[in-house]
């Protein structure tokens, strides 16, 4: 049956594996480059002590480059659309399910094999793109500290294998139960961009509670390391929070919010005492996922999709097992 | 009610019983009870959607029974693969890979079956000149045919179901693709049914018949058996009570002068009134077919169109 | 497919048309071979998978025929060898046939000169068949 699978199958393989081969050439060649520069970058401004504000001065790697980095968040989508939706449904559609299965196959072992080997090989494509990707960033995350922001925790780490293996589980369950190759392609693509919108957008920032500093206006408070900014702004006295500052601001609090004793404050004049000590009532506040909860967030966000594909494997057995032909 | 030759146990590759399917509202096969001795090649008729196909998928264990029993060599149809090595199925629209040469399935089916003869489909392939090295998309109907069949035999089934095998086909490769198939049954241990129209085909081919129409079996034995059974009497138009009563009367055609009935004899005809003479298998065919659904004969091939 | 006799003495053809069921039509064919001196006593007869090959026609149908041949003594069938022809069946020999044939094309031809057609011709033949055979009974 391996064998059969892997006749089928291969043209995609070798371009699959062309594909990624190129991927890792470029990605090699530039993430040495950008390592080099990052790495004499920090010993100029060490020793001209202005390392602090590299993070804005310093741009590693190319634009290019950068976007087809970005655009490796798709990558698990091309599975589920080229590998995962035609596999049952083009079999299902022409009658060649029949050939393997009055060939002494049972179809759970056709299933089995079909959909076992073929999700694999997502799940190792997409862990070899994630890996690279995770190594050619190392400088910039270094620099930049966002990879844990939606875009970059996307791309890096093991989620993109759980996208890879939902990909493929919801392409097959789409064509198991629509038995056509277009339609279960649509319907994968919908749906895959639906799940990942909702869980980054809705789920993501609640796997564990959130943590909210309130600080003093003088003093701002910033996290340490590569933290998730989910909120950040201002707390009038009462707890309310302040609508952000788009114009001027005396120290920190947006005019529209000043209390009555600054009021003369708002028309340029320097502010009294009584208003400072009003101001001094006012807070500002961050709402963080910390840096050291990148990891449990990657394995729970893997989590949530490995399950998801069981599911709708789960659901593809149970279809092709049982259904008349 | 149908009378089913009696068959010992063991000799019966098919045997079922009340066998029927619904998709929804719709029913295609009601209350099927077939026997079909081992060693046969039988003739499944019908016009279309009388429930052929379902027939040959419920046998096949691709479809599942609303109702009724059935035993296939021996077995109940189920997803094993002790069973699917001993039956061969051919459905109409001919499942073969397109992208892949034939040489490609002759391998794909050494590596998926316990019990498999490529050597076999070579030869029977080579010695039709049908190439093995090309995508089996870009071969004519009749060698796909071909292709697909020897396949099927290869796995040395002990009974094959094919659905209109021939009805694509030229001629010369309908004549071919009925010498392969008989000559496999030739070669011993297996049991055909094959559902075609063409009936001076299956009076060449077949020594069985399982005739259906409106979903229901109206005919199945041993077309020799059948064949003595049934009789053509004409005669003048008179009362034919005595002949109802006796035997069972198929069809029965009256012209102001002349009467023409078809019957099952159950012992000899005694009315010297009327000429008995012998039917021929389309004959037999078209009776029981009229029977329910005169519009069914437009669906049969007569003798000789296709000759 | 066609034509393919190799070694075979004889070679079948099943007309599906005729009104003979095929295996009647082979014994036919055999003892209709035998009268004219194509087979011999010895000869060997066709394979049941060479005939198949041949006519696709059922397999039981040659192992019938052959059954019939063997049952009126004409063929015997020695296991693992094949069927043999035995005797040749009661009749003149085959001179005889040739001398009839003769005779009949001259009766034919003055059938056809007097106006008869086919038809005529055979339902006059069926006549005598069946007066002689009258005869024979009373």
């Amino acid at each position: 049956m391996t064998w059969l699978v892997w006749r089928l199958h291969r043209t995609q393989l070798y371009i699959a594996a062309a594909l990624l081969a190129a991927l890792t050439v470029l990605l090699l060649v530039t993430g040495l480059q950008m390592a080099s520069h990052y790495h004499s970058a920090l010993a100029a401004c060490g020793a001209s002590h202005s390392c602090a504000t590299l993070a804005s001065t310093l741009f590693l790697g190319s634009h290019t480059i950068g976007f087809l980095v970005i655009m490796t968040v798709g990558v698990p989508a091309l599975f589920g659309l080229f590998w995962g939706a035609p596999l049952v449904a083009s079999e299902l559609e022409t009658g060649t399910s029949q050939f393997a299965w009055m060939q002494s196959v049972t179809r759970k072992r056709w299933l089995a094999v079909t959909a076992g080997e073929m999700m694999l090989a997502a799940a190792v494509w997409g862990g070899a793109v994630s890996a690279l990707v995770t190594w050619w960033s190392g400088p910039d995350n270094a620099l930049q500290l966002d990879q844990f922001k939606p875009g970059r925790f996307d791309i890096m780490g093991i989620v993109p294998v759980g996208y890879a293996l939902f990909a493929m589980a919801l392409g097959l369950c789409a064509g198991a139960l629509l038995r056509r190759s277009v339609p279960a392609l649509a319907v994968t693509l919908a749906g895959f961009i639906v799940v990942r919108a909702v869980v980054t957008i809705w789920l993501r920032p609640h796997y564990m509670s959130a943590i909210t500093v309130t600080y003093k206006l003088f003093s701002p408070f910033t996290p340490t390391g590569s933290y998730w900014q989910l909120a950040q702004g201002v707390l009038n006295p009462a707890g309310r929070v302040v609508p952000a500052p788009n114009g001027l601001a005396i120290d920190g609090v947006p005019i529209g919010s000043l209390p009555a004793a600054c009021a003369s404050a708002a028309d340029g004049v320097r502010p009294t005492a009584s208003c400072r000590q009003a101001l001094a009532a006012f807070h500002g506040f961050i709402t963080y996922q910390p840096a050291s909860r990148y990891w449990a967030f990657q394995g729970i966000e893997f989590g949530i999709f490995a399950a998801l594909a069981a599911l709708l494997i789960a659901v593809t057995a149970m279809v092709v097992l049982r259904r008349d032909v | 009610m149908i009378e089913v030759q009696a068959v010992p146990e063991a000799a019966a590759a098919i045997r079922t019983s009340g066998l029927g399917k619904r998709y929804g509202r719709v029913c295609a096969l009601s209350d099927c009870t077939i026997t079909v001795p081992e060693g046969r090649i039988s003739a499944l008729i019908g016009p279309n959607g009388a429930g052929k196909t379902t027939l040959l998928r419920l046998l096949a264990g691709l479809t599942r029974p609303t109702y009724g029993e059935m035993t296939v060599n021996g077995g109940i149809p189920r997803q094993e693969p002790a069973f699917l090595a001993s039956i061969g199925f051919l459905a109409q629209e001919i499942p073969l890979y397109r992208r892949l040469s034939a040489e490609d399935h002759i391998q794909a089916g050494a590596h998926l079956n316990p019990c498999w003869d490529g050597e076999s489909v070579r030869e029977r392939l080579t010695a039709l000149t049908i190439p093995l090295d090309r995508a089996v998309g870009t071969l004519s109907g009749g060698q796909r045919s071909q292709v697909a069949l020897a396949l099927t035999l290869a796995k040395r089934p002990r009974l094959l179901l094919l659905d209109e095998p021939v009805a694509a086909l030229d001629p010369l490769a309908r004549r071919n693709f009925l010498a392969l198939l008989t000559d496999a049954v030739a070669a011993g241990g297996l049991t055909v049914v094959m559902s075609s129209h063409l009936v001076a085909d299956l009076e060449r081919v077949c020594d069985h018949i399982i005739m259906l129409a409106a979903s229901r079996v109206q005919l199945c034995g041993d077309i020799e058996e059948l064949l003595a059974e049934h009789q053509m009497l004409v005669g003048p138009r008179k009362d034919t009570s005595a002949i109802e009563r006796d035997h069972r009367v198929v069809q029965v055609t009256r012209t102001p002068r002349q009467v023409t009935m078809f019957v099952r004899r159950c012992g000899p005809v005694v009315d010297p009134a009327f000429q008995a003479s012998d039917i021929s298998l389309e004959e037999l065919v078209l009776a029981y077919m009229g029977q329910d659904a005169p519009p069914a004969l437009a669906q049969l091939t007569s003798i000789g169109d296709d000759q | 497919m066609n034509g393919r006799s190799g070694d075979q003495v004889i070679s079948f053809r099943v007309d599906g048309r005729s009104v003979a069921p095929p295996y009647l039509q082979i014994v036919q064919q055999v003892k209709q071979a035998l009268r004219m001196g194509v087979l011999d006593v010895g000869d060997k007869l066709p394979t049941v998978r060479e005939v198949v090959a041949a006519t696709a026609i059922n397999p039981n149908t040659v192992l019938k025929a052959y059954r019939d041949l063997e049952r009126d003594g004409l063929v015997e069938a020695r296991a693992g060898h094949g069927t043999f022809v035995r005797h040749r069946p009661p009749g003149p020999p085959p001179g005889t046939h040739s001398r009839l044939g003769r005779s009949l094309a001259r009766w034919v031809a003055e059938a056809r000169a007097a106006g008869l057609d086919d038809e005529s011709m055979e339902s006059l033949l069926r006549v005598a068949l069946r007066a002689e055979t009258e005869e024979e009974i009373a």
